[in-house]
């Protein structure tokens, strides 16, 4: 059989079939990411616990009206911007000194000491609440154990003996009426956010020399155990308490 | 006097266009790689604020963990007049009926759940992990978040998230 000449085939529309499909997805697809503010829902609690006492000092109270006016600790202001001041205030007041006279949440020592006392007293109580059977109680105690013992961890790393650490009920609150603008809500949110983000990132680059976003965003990518580390430190330095209140009608 | 060119012969060699395709392709696979599809349009008109020190919620799209919710004025204005205060959520391009009927029967938990139900098996994420991002209008009154919030707290679906639209990050 003689060999037959194979004629060349016409590329010349190949290209023209790629800026096709290069259109297409140009058209049906977007550069931009959803970005947002992840946020908890506290759990439903079935018996309603009343009869708790919470110091106005650990309270900040961001409000914002149906007018979209703000107030943080009684005082009313319109500008948004002005909250992080308060938020930076809020925990830093009384950072390296307590001050009984102000209005501001106070600190506490934790030392290695006490986080392992704590530890084997939750150990016994682990194993009374497993011989019961009690799995709920032995969750929350297993909970609380690992608290303790991340905190443990935090200390060490910290380099010292003893952490300062925030009142357990200090919480910033966010208080909002039926119709305040969603875009005032997010903005709340986004101050707070930011005044924590400057406290951890100084404090980051005192502890470790580097940017706190750098080491969120790299702990994103290779979960590496001490980056989480770090970040369990600032966190437990700075936390970040939100509650948010339902609006009453 | 300058010469007349001669005509017919001149010009110079074909353009060989041999890899302008190659050149398109890189084009488009770069494309297709840094972009991600655009999501449907809602039905109801939706612009969101501006924040800042957000968190990127591209991985909780790619492991399905994120279910989006629209939060905004119908784009028929004659509609808008049957909600509560001008405003509707969408639902997967639904919107929902009048107020009444979406607070009486759970219309959100319900939704939720469904969207729980038909998650790819590859998703391990228990409910209360799930995210319930709120896509709403930057004058949305808020309350009807927390109407939400309430439906989404009685079926212990507990993390939620606020889109805004960054501002850039540091």
């Amino acid at each position: 059989m003689a060999k037959r000449e194979i004629p060349e085939i016409n590329a010349g529309s190949m290209a023209d079939i790629a800026f096709l499909l290069l259109l297409f997805f140009l058209v049906t697809t977007t550069m931009d990411k959803d970005q947002a503010y992840i946020r908890n829902i506290p759990k439903k609690i079935d018996v309603p616990l009343d009869d708790i006492k919470i110091q106005e000092r650990d309270i900040l109270a961001i409000r914002a009206n149906n007018q979209n006016q703000l107030m943080v600790r009684g005082q009313v202001f319109s500008d948004p911007t002005k909250i992080s001041e308060f938020v930076l205030k809020f925990y830093q007041t009384n950072e390296k000194i307590n001050d009984v006279e102000n209005n501001f949440p106070m600190y506490s020592t934790t030392t290695i000491a006490l986080c392992d006392q704590n530890m084997s007293n939750l150990d016994r109580q682990i194993e009374e609440a497993e011989a019961v059977g009690n799995q709920k109680l032995t969750d929350f105690f297993l909970s609380s154990y690992d608290e303790w013992n991340k905190k443990k961890n935090a200390i060490k790393l910290y380099g010292k003996s003893e952490i300062r650490e925030l009142s357990v009920q200090a919480h910033i609150r966010i208080e909002v009426q039926e119709a305040t603008a969603y875009s005032i809500f997010t903005q709340i949110h986004n101050e707070i956010e930011e005044a924590i983000f400057e406290l951890r990132d100084d404090e980051c680059m005192r502890l470790f020399n580097e940017n706190y976003g750098i080491l969120k965003r790299r702990y994103a990518q290779d979960n590496d155990p001490k980056d989480k580390a770090k970040i369990d430190l600032l966190e437990i330095l700075y936390p970040a308490r939100i509650i948010e209140v339902k609006p009453k009608n | 006097m300058s010469k007349f060119r001669k005509e017919g012969r001149g010009g110079g060699p074909a353009l060989n266009t041999a890899s302008l395709p190659d050149i398109v392709f890189m084009l488009l696979f770069f494309f297709m790689v840094a972009t991600t599809s655009k999501e449907t349009d809602p039905t109801v008109e939706v612009e969101s604020p501006e924040g800042t020190k957000t968190t990127d919620l591209t991985p909780y799209k790619q492991r399905s963990e994120i279910d989006f919710l629209y939060l905004g004025a119908p784009r028929n204005p004659n509609r808008a007049k049957a909600f509560k205060m001008g405003y509707a959520l969408s639902l997967d391009n639904v919107v929902q009926a009048t107020p009444d009927g979406l607070y009486s029967t759970n219309a959100v938990g319900r939704w939720k759940l469904d969207k729980f139900a038909q998650k790819p098996s590859r998703m391990t994420a228990p409910l209360e992990a799930v995210i319930t991002c709120f896509k709403a209008d930057r004058n949305a009154p808020t309350g009807l978040i927390f109407d939400i919030r309430q439906q989404l707290q009685d079926i212990e679906a507990l993390t939620i998230a606020y889109a805004v639209r960054d501002k850039g990050n540091i």
